[in-house]
């Protein structure tokens, strides 16, 4: 005994497929908010210099800066970026998965 | 001779089950019952009113075929009842299901220590054989537990020492999950239905007719007579005759001592394998004679007493592992169903020995039966001798096939040659000589009368081994309600099928290509350092990008130039390969080991119900 299933022990044969506009949705949300939050929490402890490192996205984010106005700036900005990272990890994955599956 | 088109021997559960389905598919058969009751040994006896069960039948099965022709027989006569048992040991009872805290506080200090440490090393070092029950049981529990919890009550009901015992016995009893199964049954078998149905914990509480089991057969025969079919009774079969590979007829002696013979099409027989191979005319070689009469059966006997108290104990039954007394379990038969006694200031009790024919105690008066069991009662403290008003004693022969070492050999030779006949199935627990459960039992009858009708092939032999007829049953939700109180019980059939189930697992649980994974996330942050270094480079300025060079303290040559973005995108997808795989990794390993320890808990829930 004890043996008969373990050559069948597996929880599923299938390789997932990521769904690339959910992921992109995800990490879209993660990313706009993330920086949005990011943003206002600075804003709201305050001091002399405010989010000088954050500051530094404005080099890729333009229009980006550690103000009210700035954080909406970087929840667009931060979507946008999120939901094309996950939405080419999706595509890279499923498309690397399916050759690998030939 | 009187001709049918099939003759089922035996009406207990597998023979009027095969006669019932032969009957709703308009197939009439005769059924040939050696005793004055159907039931088998799942007949509820009736002395004075007071009914009892032979040995105890909790209706609950994990095939949902058998739960719908339960209540396809018996309506709405169903109790749900709760599930009370114990050991009694030492002097002390003990939850049963074990519980390890009760276990080890009945036990006291030093044994519990002693039982912690012998479990301990018996994970250490396991034997290294499972052959045999103790081998099984050691492997499991550690030596301590096994010699207090299951040697003394195992060797009580089969009479020979554990190490003759089969590790199958255990092992059929306590099936090895597939991760899938334990998966299956942890989360979908315990989610809430479309109508709130919850999934009731048949360990905990268990279906039962009103009457007793019996009343179950009783009706079914009723059934089987409208369909035109016929049971006789106290008429034993003693030579089934054949030839060319096929069964002609059957010779069976009334109990007025008349012979009859019944010719049929069909034959199916629950006899025990030793009995029918025997019966076989013209006598089979004598290779498969020896075989069957190498099979061995436990007999068994219940001596009731009717006792002058309202409340005994509160268990169904209780197990008796002290070894001081011969008892091997007590039953409290009002506690099954308060309408098993016809007066509620009585209790009838019924005290089972597990014999075998050739001991003494198997034909001794019932009177004598009655006074031995009224003294190990009161030895055990569970009544005084006054009390008792009344008793009687019913055998019941042949009631466990036993697992010894030689029966699979046995078996395998006499199925051999019973599968050389066309026209003959067995089924059955003492059909099939296995230690069958009454819904697996069932089952075999099932597909014994599909067979007939020619369906296509169903193999009874594989009923209960095959992890194919475990599939969870969910009932309707319920509240066990207090133990006087019975509740009717309505079962919810149209689940989720097994198959669909099967598929959500498998996606739920769909593993992640470490590899791809690791491609997509090493591309993805190969190509945001190659962008950000670029962007940076384009800008210009007195110093190019001073906060992304820090990344050079991880990436080996990283600078903030054209040549250094080709450094980060090749070490930074490097990075991000590593990242996914390990993430992809440790996600499949996450989500198996998940399911390792859904089986494990499952397992160890089954283990504890060993003894039932």
């Amino acid at each position: 005994m004890g043996t008969d299933f373990k050559s069948n022990d597996e929880l599923s044969r299938v390789v997932a497929k990521i769904q690339g506009g959910v992921l992109a949705v995800v990490c879209g949300l993660m990313g706009g908010l993330g920086l949005f939050f990011m943003t206002a929490w600075l804003l709201l402890e305050g001091g002399p210099k405010v989010g000088s490192h954050l500051q530094l996205l404005s080099n890729y984010f333009i229009g980006y800066s550690v103000t009210w106005k700035g954080s909406l700036v970087g929840l667009f900005y931060g979507a946008l970026t999120g939901g094309i990272l996950g939405w080419a990890i999706g595509f890279i994955y499923n498309r690397v998965v399916g050759i690998r599956g030939r | 001779m009187a001709s049918h088109p099939v003759v089922v021997i035996g009406a207990g559960p597998a023979g009027l089950t095969a006669a019932y389905e032969l009957g709703k598919n308009s197939s009439s058969s005769l059924i040939l019952e050696a005793g004055k009751q159907v039931g088998g040994i799942s007949q509820t006896v009736n002395y004075r009113d007071f009914r009892f069960d032979i040995g105890g039948h909790r209706f609950f099965s994990k095939m949902p075929m058998v739960t719908e022709l339960w209540h396809e027989i018996l309506g709405d006569n169903f109790l749900l009842r709760p599930r009370i048992s114990r050991i009694h040991y030492n002097q002390h009872f003990f939850d049963y299901p074990l519980k390890a805290t009760n276990a080890l506080a009945g036990l006291g200090v030093v044994e519990a220590l002693l039982v912690c440490f012998s479990y301990a090393k018996v994970k250490v070092f396991p034997n290294a054989q499972e052959e045999n029950f103790e081998q099984w049981v050691i492997n499991r529990f550690g030596y301590r537990l096994y010699q207090i919890f299951f040697k003394t009550y195992t060797e009580k009901v089969w009479g020979i020492s554990c190490t003759e015992i089969s590790a199958d016995w255990a092992a059929q009893r306590i099936k090895n999950l597939s991760l899938k199964e334990a998966v299956r049954n942890a989360l979908l078998g315990q989610r809430g239905g479309k109508k709130g149905e919850i999934v009731t914990s048949l360990i905990e509480q268990f279906h039962y007719p009103r009457l007793g089991p019996g009343m179950m057969w009783e009706r079914c025969e009723e059934l089987v007579a409208g369909f035109g079919s016929q049971t006789l009774k106290a008429m034993k079969v003693e030579h089934i005759r054949h030839r060319h590979g096929r069964v002609d007829c059957v010779s069976a002696r009334a109990s007025s001592g008349e012979h009859f013979e019944f010719e049929g099409s069909d034959f199916v027989s629950t006899m025990p394998l030793r009995e029918l191979i025997e019966a076989m005319d013209p006598q089979p070689p004598d290779k498969v004679m020896e075989a069957a009469l190498g099979l061995r059966y436990r007999d068994y006997l219940t001596v009731v007493l009717v006792v002058n108290c309202e409340d005994v104990f509160p268990d169904n039954w209780i197990y008796i592992h002290s070894p001081e007394v011969k008892m091997g379990r007590i039953q409290n038969y009002k506690n099954w169903s308060p309408y098993m006694v016809p007066d509620p200031s009585r209790t009838s009790l019924g005290l089972e020995y597990f014999l075998w024919d050739k001991d003494d105690e198997w034909t001794w008066s019932n009177e004598r039966l009655i006074e031995f069991g009224t003294r190990e009662c009161a030895q055990l403290g569970l009544i005084r001798p006054g009390e008792v008003e009344d008793g009687t004693v019913v055998r019941m022969e042949k009631a466990y096939p036993v697992y010894d070492h030689h029966y699979q050999d046995h078996v395998r030779t006499i199925r051999q040659y019973l599968e050389t006949f066309s026209n003959l199935q067995t089924i059955g627990r003492n059909g099939l000589h296995r230690y069958n459960n009454q819904d697996h039992s069932m089952v075999t009858g099932v597909y014994a009368a599909r067979n007939i009708m020619g369906e296509s092939h169903h193999d009874v032999w594989a009923v209960n081994t095959e992890k194919a007829y475990h599939e969870e049953d969910r009932t309707t939700s319920g509240n066990g309600g207090d133990r006087m109180v019975p509740l009717p019980v309505q079962v919810k059939v149209d689940e989720l099928p097994i198959e669909e189930e099967e598929e959500i697992i498998e996606v739920v649980f769909a593993k992640l290509d470490p590899v791809a994974m690791g491609v997509a996330v090493g591309t993805i942050s190969g190509l945001l350092i190659l962008i950000g270094t670029v962007i940076l480079v384009l800008k210009g300025g007195p110093v190019v990008g001073p906060n992304l060079s820090l990344l050079g303290n991880f990436l080996f040559g990283f600078q903030v130039t054209w040549g250094g973005s080709l450094v980060g995108f090749l070490e930074g997808g490097l990075g991000g390969f590593a990242i996914g795989y390990s993430g992809a990794s440790l996600r499949n390993w996450s989500m198996t080991a998940y399911a390792k320890f859904l089986r494990w808990r499952e397992e160890v829930n089954h283990r504890r119900n060993l003894l039932d």
